[in-house]
């Protein structure tokens, strides 16, 4: 490929200054683009990954002599004056009020990490960050190492077995405490934990987060449903985009007049790809749930009409505007690998006396299925992606009703759903608290980006392999 | 080109078990399926069709309003769109052409059938993941350190050259270790750490230099204000997400030049240089305008990453230090709010008929362009 | 038979789907189906679609669809949150795209509950009652506040409403003389040596935004440089980043990254946005938090939607507010909407 020789030797030509500046400015550029591609995806990993790592407790003690018990977040250089401030999440938000705290480096008399120091996710409110003092449970009562671990062979029970309990908890700054049980989701003591313990409790709260559903309004928990949601949207997508896609590319390929109306739709077709993905969700919005959802509404659903059936954004609208969107991906593709079929095939197959259909699904099709299969997988991941179309056509901050349940029909098509790149972006700027949100949506970030890039890459190795045997063959 | 395994698998079409009697029922078969089959093309051209005429269709309402109204409030947007493009391929052409001369021209080949498929996996990352990127994470960074920002990017192609002089004065042993065929991935280490290096001198830099603090010097010199979520930082962000566009078809355009031509051209004694500026460069030139064309659109259509890192502010001002507000990320943001058969919402979707006009324009321009450069080429092959 | 179908048909609001697979399963011949159930039928087994159920229902269960203000997005989802936790059939499903996206839904029939973060206007108001010929049915659930937040190091503490306007608004409309750009204009931050005031808000569509431009701006015209944020925490977190901000967002979003600020009352006295002040109504730009609720007159809701609206007046409702960061309604406006 190096159509000039890296090494041809200088000193015979005239130099022009710029000779041996400019390739390396261009291979710079393949550097960069590498080293922002990588900066992006290691700061996806790094982040995304390292929430669900157990973070040190730190007891701190202010020269005003005043304490508390937090996991150090981040610095910041303070404004004016020289110095950093560090942020500390400090949790307990039922009783404290807030759950960050900004302290001057400065300010900081005494730090400490005591082993005793506990961290509990609660299921209504977040975090509690203290000391366990006591377990109640009827008569009995815990306390010191005892009570710890009673309490983790508690919570090592399914919820449902759970006595009724009371947990006596102190804050760092000695205020007392008293939780249920019932409302504890898991405990840990980071700090006096080893790190075959800690790998575990990650892999614990990965797995949580995978497949659990969101809590206190989608600043915790997992995002099992916007898995869910993506994953059916995307394949009721690809059901509806598939047979219209090579339909059409049939149509254009292999029947219609090859003139110059049917190249002009081609150019069309091909240029509707660069068309804003917003478009087609105005589009979407306008005449699928305005017109024919509005319209189904009227007909067939007048009986609850103040709340709409079809007549709002759901799964359905959803998954047709996005096969709308990713309908010319399909065709391209298609049409692609028709066009690479050789005429002499069809030629063939007529001449043997095929109809035009035996010839198109005994010889035309089977050959073109790689290209189809590419140009499925690849709308496939344009559509996992998208979230601006969705934004106007169909995806709700909380739908802890899944569109998929032991009802019948069992699909809700005009159900709202949770989809991942929408619940980043509400995480990231519509949550109660964005500081907090932020770990989540670097997780959620990049379970995103992996589900992209995985289905990208089955899609070039599903060329190459498939492109390596058709060669093999011929 | 016969494939003997296709035919071997369909014996009983060609073997003469069918009878006459069947032959009416295959015939009509064939019919209703090549009627079946024009239908869903046919159906499916008309459903993107439709796309145009309902956006025009609900933009009609308009025309009784009057059009002042529509020119007022739309300015700013058209405006902010504008900017955001701009800003970004100010980013992305630089880069994602010295990207695909370097793979088209330089890069081993080897090492070419790994890198192209891993820039074009940029295209892939989501647009909202780009977009919390730039604007939680990247935009407070460059505000805290804006010195240290600019001083990287001015750093970094200083730092390329850089390179390339001691490459130059290195010996000839150190020199078949790091080929500049392979530069493209062992520059990564070194733009790191010259990143790393730039970083660490800035503050310095800015205490000495610059009197302590860059935003107040702009502000107190130029009366230039800095808004968070900027258009460098939008630049940076979507020139990111078109890099990988603008690259794929203008490597491709490059590739295509017929490797005749530029050896021709320096057989005849043009230095490198004047090989690539004069012969592969123009050659390839159709190709790469339209590369540019597509990028362009890409940068005027994509929605999330304008509305989570502009600042959405709607401005009329040149500053790259100031927010903007485009059209698609208005729309996102306002046309579930606005109740259809408002003028807002008619407005609104004027403005998605603009964002379809366009691209769709330039994207026929780019096609149209690059089918010409594809005949030259088919032209110029046959010569040689 | 028929008398059980009715009871159904009233109880819970669901599709006639399941009444005529009711129609069809039980009582065949005393109500032969009608050619429109009949299509409604064929029309629905060809979309692969039919939102009804063939278990019986128990007495609360369905889906709540709400779409609105996202300031009470985090309060909504919590109330709907401990609905579940009562009734395991009842699920909330909230749409966040502001206030003014509630009365599009309302009147276009998207949602029957809308929650707001302002009073509905005129406009909209006269909108639902035409095309439904009622009002609709408006409830307080809470109070909030707008608050003006600065970064946690400003030493800036309170303003005058005339400060506000003049930093916000092109217009000056409530009275003061020049327009405020810089920090140095402002007495207690001479020293903050940042420049311009950069400006946060909110998007068009919210009732924040609304709000903000009819009590802090007397009405007036926003600045043009303000960066509009989708949503009220994004507020907060910028202005929190950086030094030279000012923004405005709901109470409920106040984090120690940022600084809330006092405002001087008409008798000169700065009021700080504490609970009791917001509650009582003495913090100028406080305000009340609706539900406005599809209800045709005469007619009750549905089990699940009214199980809603208990737990939303209920103390435990309105602890809930409070955890979340706004402030509970006071007891007597309470007693008041409990039998609405």
């Amino acid at each position: 490929m190096t159509g000039v020789p890296a090494d041809t030797a200088p000193s015979r030509r005239r130099l022009h200054w710029l000779d041996g500046l400019w390739p390396w400015l261009c291979a710079a550029s393949v550097a960069l683009s590498l080293l922002m591609l990588g900066a992006l995806l290691t700061l996806l990993l790094v982040r995304g990954l390292g929430h669900f790592w157990p973070a040190t407790l730190e007891e701190v003690t202010l020269r005003s002599g005043e304490t508390f018990a937090g996991q150090a977040v981040r610095e910041v250089a303070l404004p004016q004056q020289p110095g950093d401030e560090r942020l500390y999440f400090t949790g307990n938000r039922d009783i404290e009020s807030v759950r960050w705290r900004w302290v001057a480096i400065d300010d900081i008399a005494m730090q400490a990490q005591p082993m005793d120091l506990i961290r509990l996710e609660r299921s209504p409110w977040d975090d509690f960050i203290g000391r366990l003092v006591a377990i109640e449970q009827h008569d009995q009562r815990w306390e010191g190492d005892a009570a710890w671990q009673q309490l983790t062979s508690l919570l090592a029970l399914p919820v449902s077995q759970r006595p009724d309990s009371q947990l006596l908890l102190i804050t760092a700054s000695g205020q007392a405490v008293q939780q249920p049980l019932a409302n504890v989701v898991s405990a840990q003591a980071p700090n006096a934990m080893t790190w075959r313990q800690k790998t575990l409790a990650w892999s614990q709260s990965v797995w949580r987060f995978l497949s659990e559903g969101p809590r206190a309004a989608n600043t915790g928990g997992g995002v099992w449903p916007a898995i869910f949601g993506t994953v059916l949207m995307v394949i009721l997508m690809s059901v509806i985009v598939t047979p219209f896609g090579v339909l059409a590319a049939i149509y254009l390929n292999e029947i219609a007049h090859q003139g110059r109306l049917t190249r002009f739709v081609r150019i069309g077709v091909r240029n509707l790809a660069g068309v804003p993905s917003i478009v087609y969700g105005v589009f979407g919005l306008g005449v699928f749930v305005y017109g024919i959802g509005g319209s189904l509404d009227e007909w067939f659903f007048s009986e609850t009409l103040p709340s709409p059936t079809f007549g709002t954004g759901g799964l359905l609208w959803a998954s047709l505007t996005l096969a709308l969107l990713t309908l010319p991906v399909v065709i391209v593709a298609t049409e692609e690998g028709l066009a690479r079929i050789p005429e002499a095939q069809r030629e063939g197959a007529v001449a043997l006396g095929a109809t035009r259909l035996e010839m198109l699904t005994r010889i035309v099709l089977p050959m073109a299925a790689p290209a189809m299969l590419t140009g499925m997988i690849l709308a496939i991941a344009r559509a996992a992606g998208e979230v601006a179309p969705l934004m106007l056509v169909g995806v709700a901050k909380l739908a802890p009703q899944m569109p998929v349940d032991g009802e019948f029909p069992y699909l809700h098509l005009e159900r709202k759903f949770m989809h991942l790149g929408y619940h980043l972006f509400d995480t990231a700027f519509h949550g109660d608290d964005v500081q907090a949100a932020i770990p989540l949506v670097y997780a959620t970030a990049l379970l995103l980006v992996l589900i992209v890039l995985v289905l990208n890459l089955t899609a070039i190795f599903l060329r190459h392999y498939l492109r390596r045997q058709r060669g093999s063959e011929c | 080109m016969l494939c003997a395994p296709w035919f071997a698998n369909d014996n009983d079409m060609t073997s003469p078990r069918l009878t006459t009697s069947r032959q009416p029922l295959r015939l009509l078969q064939d019919r209703v399926a090549t009627g079946l089959i024009t239908a869903g093309g046919v159906g499916v051209l008309l459903a993107i069709l439709a796309i145009g005429i309902f956006l025009v269709w609900e933009t009609l309402p308009l025309l009784a309003i009057g059009d002042a109204l529509a020119l007022t409030t739309l300015t700013p947007l058209a405006w902010g769109t504008l900017k955001a493009a701009l800003s970004a391929l100010l980013f992305a052409i630089p880069v994602a052409l010295g990207a695909a001369i370097y793979s088209a021209l330089f890069m081993s080949a080897r090492l070419r059938s790994r890198i192209k498929p891993t820039l074009e996996m940029m295209e892939a990352i989501p647009g909202v993941v780009v977009g919390f990127i730039a604007g939680l994470i990247l935009a407070p960074w460059v505000e805290r350190h804006l010195a240290s920002a600019l001083v990287v990017m001015i750093w970094l192609p200083l730092s390329a050259g850089l390179a390339g002089f001691c490459w130059h004065l290195a010996k000839t042993r150190l020199r078949r270790r790091l080929p500049l065929c392979w530069a493209g991935l062992w520059l990564v280490p070194w733009l790191a750490f010259m990143v790393t290096v730039a970083l660490w001198l800035t503050p310095w830099i800015e205490q000495h230099w610059l009197g302590g603090d860059l935003r107040q010097l702009l502000y107190q010199r130029f009366g230039m204000d800095y808004a968070t979520r900027n258009a460098l930082i939008v630049g940076i962000a979507m020139g990111f997400a078109v890099i990988p566009s603008i690259y794929s078809l203008a490597e491709d355009a490059l590739a295509d030049v017929p490797k005749t031509l530029i050896e021709g051209a320096q057989a005849l004694g043009a230095s490198r240089w004047q090989a690539l500026w004069k012969v592969a460069l123009t050659a390839a030139g159709p190709g790469i305008f339209s590369a540019v064309m597509i990028g362009a659109g890409r940068a005027v259509g994509e929605t999330m990453i304008v509305l989570m890192a502009s600042g959405n502010t709607a401005l009329l001002s040149a500053n790259p230090f100031e927010g903007m507000r485009s059209m698609s990320a208005s729309i996102a943001i306002e046309l579930p709010e606005a109740a259809p058969g408002t003028q807002t919402y008619h407005l609104l979707i004027l403005a998605a008929l603009v964002l379809f006009i366009f691209t769709f324009l330039v994207n026929t321009l780019a096609e149209v362009v690059r089918h010409r450069l594809r005949r030259r080429y088919r032209q110029l092959g046959s010569m040689s | 038979m028929n008398t059980r179908l009715h009871t159904l048909l009233s109880s819970v609001s669901h599709t006639s789907l399941r009444t005529f697979s009711q129609t069809l399963l039980n009582d065949q011949g005393a109500q032969p189906p009608r050619l429109h159930t009949l299509l409604r039928w064929v029309t629905m087994t060809l979309l692969l679609v039919s939102p009804f159920a063939w278990a019986q229902p128990s007495p609360v269960s369905g889906t709540l669809g709400a779409v609105g203000s996202d300031t009470m997005a985090g309060l909504m989802l919590r109330w709907g949150e401990t609905l579940t936790n009562r009734y395991s059939d009842v699920t909330l499903q909230f749409q966040a795209g502001g206030s003014a996206s509630a009365p599009t839904a309302l009147t276009a029939g998207t949602t029957r509950l809308g929650p707001m973060s302002r009073p509905m206007t005129e406009d909209e108001h006269d909108n639902f009652t035409q095309r439904y010929g009622y009002p609709p049915l408006e409830l307080k659930i809470a109070r909030d506040a707008l608050i003006i937040v600065v970064h946690r190091h400003n030493p800036l503490r309170a303003l005058t409403r005339r400060q506000v306007d003049a930093i916000f608004s092109t217009s000056l409309a409530c009275g003061a003389e020049t327009p405020i750009r810089r920090w140095d204009q402002l007495p207690s931050t001479r020293d903050w040596s940042f420049g311009s005031i950069a400006l946060h808000g909110r998007n068009l569509a919210s009732g924040t935004h609304g709000l903000f431009q009819e009590r802090a701006l007397c009405g007036g015209a926003f600045r043009n440089d303000i960066s509009e944020h989708p949503g009220s925490s994004a507020v907060v977190a910028a202005v929190g980043e950086s030094a030279n901000a000012m923004g405005y967002a709901g109470y409920n979003h106040l984090t120690p990254a940022v600084h809330a600020l006092s405002l001087y009352n008409d008798n000169g006295v700065a009021i700080p946005p504490s609970e009791d002040a917001i509650q009582r109504g003495d913090y100028p730009l406080s305000r009340d938090l609706y539900l406005y609720v599809n209800l045709p007159p005469g007619e009750n809701l549905p089990p699940a939607e009214q199980a809603l609206l208990a737990l939303i007046m209920s103390d435990e409702g309105q602890q809930i507010a409070r955890a979340s960061g706004f402030v509970a309604l006071a007891p007597s406006t309470l007693e008041a909407q409990r039998t609405w």
